[in-house]
């Protein structure tokens, strides 16, 4: 019996500490230890029930011993705030006044293309259409909208350049050269390996940020009227 | 958070009196097994054993497994059983040296069976 809890504690906290390092993308509204009794729950329970060799116990140990590292952790979390990051990690701004944080991109290994598409789920589309974005804890993405989002035309943004690579696809979805692309860069003071995102949409406005530069957007269409 | 405090002790409480249950009634269990195979070995030793005698000792081994099989994996004691049967065979025919060694055997399984479901690193790693 010992042995069975022994060795689910051990499990568990190697799925712990591999979820952690996973980053928020393998959790889906939950803490991740939440996740890691939802992940092994289901096992712990169908094997001792379909076979009959198993001692029924073997599977009521193991959850019980869930439950007790379940509550365990809920209640370090409560107490002490370097165990609730330690446990669960803490929140990731990944959108700031300053654009795109790709550094806490990174961190949580995800990319902007990710990051979209946590917002579009959102309902935003563009990366401009809000001041903040935040990956909870639990991977859940809260955002702080812009007032004036809405009065934007309406258009879907594709990434041009992500961390200083160049989506040669979306280019030319978007019809545009890359030397053209190369000659914009240079004109607002910077070149592709420095570029972390570039967006552009089909009213051709751009979302472009540079390490260590806050964001800005233009107009393909302006810039060279 | 009382609430969470209670359960957690309860939960606690049962796994560690289930622990300490469990690894008494079992090694409780086989011990006494090993009790009653020590003395078939003085017997076969002697060439005094009978089929009864390894009968009675299987008869007793039967009534212990079906409550040891809500704590060892069935599998796990089922070599008992053949080894036991075996004995019992060769009881019959009077082949002493064979009794012998089923037992002895069935002795050293005592002694390993429980040892498996004890809190020792090589059983938890």
């Amino acid at each position: 019996m010992s042995t069975i809890f022994f060795r689910t504690l051990i499990i568990f906290i190697t799925l712990m500490v591999v979820l952690r390092l996973m980053g928020k993308r393998q959790i889906g509204e939950m803490q991740p230890f939440e996740f890691v009794v939802t992940l092994i729950i289901a096992d712990l329970a169908c094997i001792p029930m379909a076979d009959v060799a198993i001692p029924l116990i073997y599977g009521l140990v193991a959850i019980l011993t869930l439950f007790v590292l379940h509550q365990l952790f809920s209640l370090l979390e409560n107490k002490n705030n370097l165990l609730k990051f330690i446990i669960s990690g803490k929140p990731s701004v990944v959108i700031d006044k300053n654009g795109v944080n790709i550094i806490e991109l990174k961190k949580n290994n995800l990319d902007v293309a990710d990051l979209i598409e946590a917002l579009r789920g959102q309902g935003y589309f563009s990366l401009d259409d809000v001041h903040y974005a935040i990956f909870e804890s639990n991977g859940k993405l809260s955002t702080l909208e812009k007032e004036d989002y809405l009065k934007n035309p309406p258009s879907i943004p594709t990434v041009l350049i992500n961390d200083g690579k160049l989506n040669k696809t979306n280019l030319a979805l978007n019809n545009i050269e890359e030397s053209f692309l190369k000659e914009v860069l240079a004109k607002n003071q910077t070149k592709l390996s420095l570029v972390e995102v570039m967006t552009v949409d089909k009213n051709k406005k751009v979302y472009l940020k540079s390490k260590n530069k806050p964001y800005f957007t233009f107009n393909l269409g302006e810039l060279y009227a | 958070m009382l609430k969470t405090v209670i359960s957690l002790i309860c939960a606690l409480f049962l796994l560690i009196a289930g622990e300490l249950f469990e690894s008494f009634f079992v090694q409780k269990q086989f011990d006494e097994f090993d009790l009653a195979l020590q003395t078939l070995y003085l017997k076969a030793d002697d060439e005094e054993i009978t089929k009864e005698d390894v009968l009675a000792v299987q008869k007793n081994w039967i009534s212990k497994k079906r409550l040891l099989h809500m704590f060892i994996p069935h599998t796990e004691i089922k070599e008992v059983d053949l080894w036991l049967s075996e004995a019992v065979s060769y009881a019959k025919s009077d082949n002493f040296e064979e009794v012998l060694s089923k037992i002895e055997v069935l002795i050293e399984m005592c002694e390993q069976i429980p040892n498996t479901f004890k809190l020792k690193p090589e059983n938890i790693l």
